[in-house]
């Protein structure tokens, strides 16, 4: 029984301390992502404030451009073709939790190069550009967004795991093996306390048989039996 | 024929004559120019126009106010007054009208061709179509294929047909690119119509000639100017310069040469008029640019046009006046609703 008691230990005590270690690693992983979600938090303020200014340049620059080339948004929806400005997902990898990352990439030629030619073209021109701008700015918030939203997930459920090794995994392993180790002191103690027992029992039927051999010698009954190593004469032994 | 227009014009044109100057005295002034521009809201920029000649015509639109509401409504009522011009003229005031119009037309057309190519639906574009530019087969437009299809099945019944035919001399209309196709169009609309003005003669032929001449340069300098950095070649650039103007064969070639701003400003210091006008224009965003300069002349040759009688110069002088005080407005009232207010004087001052 007992080695069997002692090789339960040695498993929980393993148990325990790669809990433990698993917890350290978590903690450490919703650090890292922790951080890292701080800093797109503070990224995502400063590139919406940034939007803000862009966006209304923008859209003053609409008004400029239709105050000089006239009515031409008819003219710009009707020759929609391919998009010019296409985006790419690629995927970063932070602490484990992979996060997708948009790279915007311009394709084909400027379809509405000759649009405003004879008026307001030059106004047409830096319309474009703003919007160009304000569109970068989308695509670079678009990703930080995501980011967000599955960073915050990760971390929550990294929490949550933390949480519960610490709180539940390891508080059980721990009782488990102060269990065991009660257990193991317990059976010792009662093995000790058999033994001393049996001890006991057995001299005192020692004890017995030796009085009733010294009351048995005393009646004669009982005589010691022949000792061949004590030098005796033996009488019926005639040439000695 | 000296003396005959202040003989003969009053009896087909007189009343025209008479209603349209009414109209133009009631074109916005300074004043209130300066009224709109301290408007904080929309609503205020709708209450002083209200003690304008333009009175309650925002009265039924419903809240939220719009700039685009208030572009509608002002292109309404200047469609509505050139029609009943147009209704009540008598020839040749009513060709001159048709002329009138045919720039408008060059832009629907343009639009509809666009939309029939991509297999659009037809119905959305027509009601985005220029109101003064309609004519009776835009609703025809729709069963042609190709652009050569359209031309042959619907464009010839239109006053456009001359025009295309200059444009299709050279290559077929599939090949052309939509606004080059634009360009060449309303070339051969200004030649065709600097023509009309000076075969009709007398003060007509002295007011508009110069005002189409102008134009005609303009978009020569206009369009040298958009096509630096595109596309573009030279010999397509100068197909597209009309050539009724005062540049005449000689600075459209040295036009055509030019790759920068400088060099086209050495083209116009050959021409007095011209000359001021370039000089004029600042650089970057906090002068004027080419185009605002070139509005501004535009306005005074307009002004100007009210200052001689019996010849339908003043038509065409009140319509371009009245659309620049709508660019105007709607400027203004963009420029309150987005609160951005440092350019907001930019507006091309009429009168």
């Amino acid at each position: 029984m007992s080695p069997a008691m002692g090789r339960a230990q040695t498993i929980m005590k393993a148990r325990l301390k790669g809990a433990q270690t698993g917890r350290n690693l978590l903690k450490k992983k919703s650090d890292a992502l922790t951080l890292r979600f701080r800093q797109i938090l503070k990224k995502i303020i400063e590139t919406k404030m940034l939007m803000g200014e862009v966006m209304r340049e923008a859209a003053f620059s609409l008004a400029e451009a239709k105050f000089t080339a006239g009515d031409f948004s008819t003219t710009v929806i009707q020759n929609v073709n391919k998009a010019q400005v296409k985006i790419r997902a690629k995927k970063d990898n932070v602490a484990g939790v992979t996060l997708p990352i948009f790279e915007h990439y311009h394709e084909g030629t400027d379809s509405y190069e000759l649009t405003g030619l004879a008026r307001g073209g030059e106004q047409l021109a830096k319309l474009k550009r703003n919007y160009a701008k304000a569109v970068e700015l989308l695509v670079e918030l678009a990703s930080l967004q995501t980011s967000f939203v599955t960073l915050d997930e990760a971390i929550k459920i990294t929490n949550r795991r933390v949480n519960a090794i610490e709180h539940v995994i390891i508080p059980r392993i721990e009782r488990t093996l102060a269990y065991i180790i009660a257990e193991l002191d317990e059976r010792e103690r009662e093995e000790f306390y058999r033994l001393k027992k049996i001890q006991e029992k057995k001299k005192i039927l020692k004890e017995k048989t030796e009085r009733e051999l010294e009351k048995r010698k005393i009646a004669g009954e009982v005589t010691e039996p022949a000792n061949l190593l004590a030098e005796e004469k033996d009488e019926d032994l005639l040439f000695e | 024929m000296l003396g005959s227009a202040e003989l003969s014009f009053n009896v087909d044109h007189g009343y025209l004559e008479g209603l349209v100057r009414g109209c133009k005295a009631g074109l916005l002034t300074q004043q209130d120019y300066l009224n709109l521009v301290q408007c904080e809201t929309l609503e205020d920029l709708k209450v002083h126009l209200q003690t304008t000649d333009y009175g309650n015509f925002l009265a039924d639109q419903t809240n939220p106010l719009t700039v685009s509401k208030i572009d509608m409504e002002m292109r309404k009522k200047l469609c509505g007054e050139f029609e009943y011009f147009r209704n009540h003229s008598l020839e040749p005031l009513s060709t001159f009208f048709t002329y009138m119009t045919c720039g408008y037309m060059i832009d629907n057309v343009v639009l509809l061709l666009s939309g029939a190519l991509q297999k659009k639906s037809v119905r959305d574009l027509l009601g985005r179509c220029h109101p003064l530019g309609r004519f009776s087969e835009m609703e025809a437009v729709n069963i042609a294929e190709t652009p050569s299809d359209l031309f042959h099945a619907v464009l010839v019944e239109t006053p456009l047909a001359p025009f295309f035919q200059d444009c299709m001399s050279e290559n077929t209309l599939d090949e052309l690119n939509i606004e080059v196709l634009r360009n060449k169009l309303y070339k051969s609309y200004l030649e065709a119509f600097h023509n009309f003005c000076k075969d009709h003669g007398d003060v007509t032929a002295e007011v508009m000639c110069p005002i189409l001449e102008f134009e005609a340069d303009r978009r020569a300098f206009i369009i040298t100017l958009n096509s630096f950095g595109t596309e573009l070649s030279r010999d397509a650039r100068e197909a597209l310069y009309p050539t009724c103007g005062r540049l005449g064969p000689e600075g459209l070639r040295l036009l055509a040469q030019a790759e920068d701003f400088e060099q086209m400003k050495r083209v116009a210091d050959h021409y007095e008029v011209y000359k001021p006008l370039l000089e004029a224009v600042g650089d970057g965003s906090a002068g004027k640019s080419l185009e605002d300069v070139f509005y501004e002349q535009e306005v005074k040759m307009n002004v100007l046009a009210f200052s001689r009688q019996f010849h339908c110069g003043v038509f065409y002088a009140y319509t371009k006046l009245r659309e620049q005080e709508m660019r105007n407005v709607v400027w203004i009232a963009e420029c309150i609703s987005q609160r951005h207010r440092t350019k907001i004087n930019s507006y091309i001052p009429i009168l």
